[in-house]
């Protein structure tokens, strides 16, 4: 999703992490860790695409670092489900596993919440994605981050912590479904009075931006890669110390 | 009850639209999730008791074919009749035998989502037993014809001025709607003389202990404790998974049942029966009738993936919890068990491919997972059911996936195969739909996304893959 | 049709047996503490109940008045009764209903009762238990206008009272009257449920188990209708908790 839709998330990524002082490689040839079929029921199609994310990533060193909470989720913890019965694929997906981080928890585990400061003049709110909230375990360590940068004012979004109703193919299965829940989600952003939400899962991203300009709101949704390398990119703009 | 899930679309777009349901389903977020909230973290041994609650029932179905044999045996040895039964007509129909045995005229009901499997109440009223549901949210419910909404707050989802509608013999339409003070008095004189004047009752069991032989029952309301006193005959239903092993047993369940339901410390009243009345007990039930009922939930247990959900103590919390069930309702799930915890079960106790809609209503937030007491797994459970109806189930007859979505899937793996059909594909689908954008933003997308754009704009493929950028700011990767 | 044998057989296939395999001593639950430990358990909670008598009936002041019982408390018996009394003429209780708790003897109920003017009755047949007698009885729990009771025992974590239905103490007295007041000693309040439990369950282990138990923690209460919380729905609408002993 990121590679085609959003890739300067991606792009972002690599900035912050370079920034962190990491030597950081791409795989060209990879393509998806095989959640979507996963979850709408079709293993078998995503069994192979699955062994193939295994099949490059394991013959790297590493962390393997991920900006997406729902990616890591599917490798670290649904693998098992997948590779049920493959004593060889459990075997070699739990070595890759224990190397995949998603982008926020790799930071505050290895660089700590104040690692990054920079510079972003915007009034913002940030939403708890699901996955990395309950399957990563990340939880309030983004918004320290986002604390250090100056110039973003954060105000606290009630029901931070509830489902924007993305949920994949969910999203498009139910849409009415999906919407309701995405509606009250944006009330609450709307209520806040934040121009920017920030948030660490593409989908749940393009779930609220898309809402939110259907609304004719001018509120702006972004991945917290792309706020933390714009922090960056501002703040070394302006020769301020990082 | 039959099952009716394969309408869930369609009564959840209903409840959608309904804005009074809407606002009255906020409760249970406002009410019961916020309240289990500030209970769990006013409790410091919290996360412990979870953790003990999930291996006293971990064990308990390890181990239930050794309990259900312990608990019967007890419950005879003191005093009481053990009915087996292997479905909900068995149950309903040993039930009402024996009240037209006893010579019953009236049938007092406590809340039983067990005795909702069996239809219990509209067959023994249409036997002429005189049955009244005595849990206020289900007398309404009663009174209205429908069934329960959630399995702790049957009624959550009716306005004051339904209930008036129900309760109210004098209330017309425009008139003041009573409050909800007056409503229920209301329902206490109602209900009153039906106490006074049973002669059965049939209750729900909320933990069967196997070493005594005694059933516990959490209310708030009284009307448990009526249905243990008043009548001649006591009949308590249960699934068969309701056990737990030992009287100490009892302290951690109830602490965490009690407060994942309603975030109370305790409920008003527990109850717990070990017998039928003693010799010289002025009053009380003369029998004791427990019934254990297994209606499909040996489909659970035998099936290692989704023997978990038998762990289930009926607290409600993952309803509270689940985005999906706030919005579509108790009744869009078509059978006895709504929100997250129906969702897997009822598939399994009905039929996987009728209830094909229900592991899929769900965006896997992993909320009801967190709200557990005993921390079910259900987001791995709806995968695994999603899974067997797309294609993973040996029974042909249980699949529910079209030859339309398994062919989007085929091919969907065939693009993710190799990078240069990866990128192939995004070409194309960049080709299809760029000149469907502005700004690179859908307003209206072709299917299989066209659900997406009937509510939200949709995303345009970039135009340069994050491999291509990077290729020019890495230099030539691996 | 079914049978204890089939149904509990099913069961046993299902999981992955072919016989009822008893659980190991060490598993999850206490269900093997023997009668010693349960003895030794039940000792301790009452241990722990008479030395910490003032502190956990304090705790039970503060959980009980926050759960909604009215709470009063007096170290001397004669203002219990004067207490009750007060209750009685205050609802213009016309029929009073009691258990025959003995703190109830020790405070004077019966004539504290007989002075307001409202008639006194005592939940005890003496072993006639015909049913005109015991119909005869529910109609005077119904009609009753206050119950009745001292405790069995108390919880403190919960703000809970404990009662063992029995001969002399019915399970209406407590339940059918719209106002119940219960009369709680020294040394009679347990500190949790893991010390009630530990205590019912040495009465099992030992035999002496009693027929049923309620736990009364408040009035009776629904939030049915909207959401909005009313006390009374079919059971007291005002429970009072007189506490006796040093404040």
């Amino acid at each position: 999703m990121v590679d085609q839709l959003a890739p300067s998330v991606g792009e972002s990524t690599v900035e912050v992490l370079e920034h962190l002082g990491v030597n950081v490689h791409f795989l060209n040839d990879q393509t998806c860790c095989g959640q979507p079929a996963f979850n709408s029921g079709f293993r078998s199609e995503a069994h192979p695409v699955a062994a193939r994310f295994i099949e490059l990533f394991e013959k790297t060193d590493g962390p393997i670092v991920v900006p997406s909470g729902s990616c890591a989720a599917m490798v670290r913890n649904y693998y098992v489900d997948l590779f049920r019965g493959d004593a060889d694929l459990l075997r070699r997906a739990a070595l890759v596993g224990d190397r995949v981080f998603e982008l926020t928890e790799f930071i505050s585990k290895y660089f700590g919440t104040s690692a990054i400061s920079g510079e972003l003049n915007a009034s913002a709110t940030y939403h708890k994605c699901c996955h990395l909230l309950r399957e990563i375990g990340i939880n309030e360590e983004p918004l320290d981050m986002l604390s250090n940068i100056s110039g973003l004012e954060m105000t606290p979004l009630e029901r931070a912590d509830v489902c924007c109703g993305f949920g994949g193919a969910f999203s498009v299965k139910m849409p009415d479904i999906s919407s309701a829940i995405l509606d009250e989600k944006l009330d609450f952003i709307e209520a806040t009075g934040a121009s920017t939400v920030i948030a660490g899962d593409t989908g749940c991203v393009y779930q609220m931006q898309g809402g939110l300009r259907r609304r004719d709101s001018s509120v702006k949704v972004i991945h917290i890669a792309e706020a933390l390398a714009k922090s960056i990119r501002n703040s070394s703009s302006t020769g301020a110390s990082n | 009850m039959k099952p009716i899930t394969a309408n869930f679309r369609s009564k959840a777009a209903q409840t959608l639209n309904n804005a009074q349901i809407q606002e009255s389903i906020e409760h249970v977020y406002t009410g019961f999730f916020k309240g289990r909230l500030t209970a769990a973290s006013d409790t410091p041994e919290w996360e412990d008791l979870r953790t003990k609650g999930k291996a006293i029932k971990d064990h308990t179905i390890a181990h239930l074919d050794y309990y259900l044999d312990l608990l019967a045996t007890n419950v005879e040895k003191n005093g009481g009749s053990v009915f087996f039964a292997d479905d909900a007509e068995e149950a309903r129909q040993h039930i009402i035998d024996l009240a037209h045995k006893r010579d019953i005229k009236t049938v007092i009901k406590s809340k039983s989502m067990v005795s909702e499997e069996m239809g219990l109440e509209k067959a023994m009223n249409a036997e002429g037993f005189e049955t009244v549901e005595t849990d206020l949210g289900e007398y309404i419910i009663q009174l209205a014809n429908e069934t329960p909404y959630h399995l702790i707050a049957p009624a959550v989802h009716k306005s004051r001025e339904d209930v008036a509608k129900l309760l109210d013999d004098d209330f017309k339409e425009g008139d003041r709607v009573p409050d909800a003070t007056e409503l229920t008095m209301m329902a206490r004189k109602k209900l009153r003389g039906v106490f006074e004047r049973a002669d059965m009752s049939v209750t729900g069991v909320n933990f069967a202990v196997a070493e005594s032989g005694s059933i516990a029952l959490v209310t708030n309301e009284g009307n448990g404790r009526m249905s243990t006193t008043v009548p001649r005959v006591h009949v308590a239903v249960m699934g068969m998974e309701k056990i737990v092993p030992s009287i100490q047993d009892l302290s951690t369940m109830l602490r965490i049942l009690i407060r994942s339901a309603t975030g109370q410390r305790i409920s008003t009243y527990v109850t717990m029966v070990n017998e039928a009345r003693k010799s010289d007990e002025e009053e009380g039930p003369e029998e004791f009738h427990l019934v254990i009922m297994n209606n499909g939930r040996q489909n659970l247990l035998e099936d290692p993936q989704m023997r978990e959900s038998l762990n289930c103590i009926r607290c409600g919390a993952c309803l509270n919890a689940c985005p999906v069930y706030r919005k579509v309702g108790g009744h869009a799930y078509g059978w006895v068990y709504p929100g997250p915890i129906g969702a897997i079960v009822s598939p399994v106790l009905t039929g996987v491919k009728d209830a094909s809609n229900l592991p899929s209503a769900s965006s896997l937030c992993g909320a009801c997972h967190d709200a557990c007491p005993v921390k079910i797994n259900i987001p791995r459970m709806l995968l695994e059911l999603r899974w067997r109806t797309a294609e993973g189930s040996t029974d042909k007859s249980e699949r529910a996936s079209s030859a339309k979505e398994r062919g989007v899937w085929k091919m969907w793996r065939m693009g993710m195969m190799g990078r240069k059909r990866f990128d192939m594909g995004a070409r194309l689908a960049g080709l299809a739909l760029r000149p469907l954008s502005r700004n690179g933003w859908l307003k209206k997308a072709p299917p299989p996304i066209s659900g997406w754009t009937s509510t939200r704009d949709f995303p345009s493929i970039s135009s340069g893959s994050l491999r291509s950028k990077l290729s020019k700011r890495l230099g030539r990767s691996k | 049709m079914a049978d204890r044998a089939k149904f509990i057989s099913i069961v046993t296939t299902g999981l992955g047996r072919d016989q009822i395999v008893a659980p190991s001593a060490d598993s999850a639950t206490a269900g093997f503490d023997d009668a010693a430990v349960a003895k030794a358990n039940a000792d301790s909670a009452m241990a722990d109940a008479n030395s910490r008598s003032t502190e956990l009936a304090d705790q039970m002041a503060t959980m009980a008045d926050t759960n909604g019982w009215k709470v009063h408390r007096t170290s001397n018996p004669e203002d219990a009764a004067d207490l009750v009394a007060k209750i009685c003429e205050e609802k213009n209780a016309k029929s009073v209903l009691r258990s025959t708790h003995e703190v109830l003897n020790q405070i004077g109920v019966d004539t504290a009762v007989a002075n307001t003017g409202a008639s006194l009755g005592i939940t005890q047949h003496d072993g006639d238990n015909s049913a005109e007698l015991v119909d005869a009885s529910k109609s005077a729990a119904f009609t009753a206008d206050i119950g009745i009771t001292g405790v069995d025992y108390a919880i403190a974590e919960t703000g809970t009272v404990v009662l063992h239905p029995r001969s002399g103490l019915s399970r209406l007295v407590s339940l059918a009257p719209p106002t119940h007041i219960a009369v709680l000693r020294p040394g009679e309040v347990l500190d949790s449920l893991d010390e009630l439990f530990a205590m019912e369950r040495n009465d099992f282990m030992s035999g002496n188990l009693a027929g049923s138990m309620n736990l009364i923690s408040g009035p009776s209460k629904t939030a049915d209708i909207e959401g909005t919380t009313v006390t009374g729905i079919h059971g007291p609408l005002e429970v009072h908790l007189i506490i006796l002993g040093e404040a």
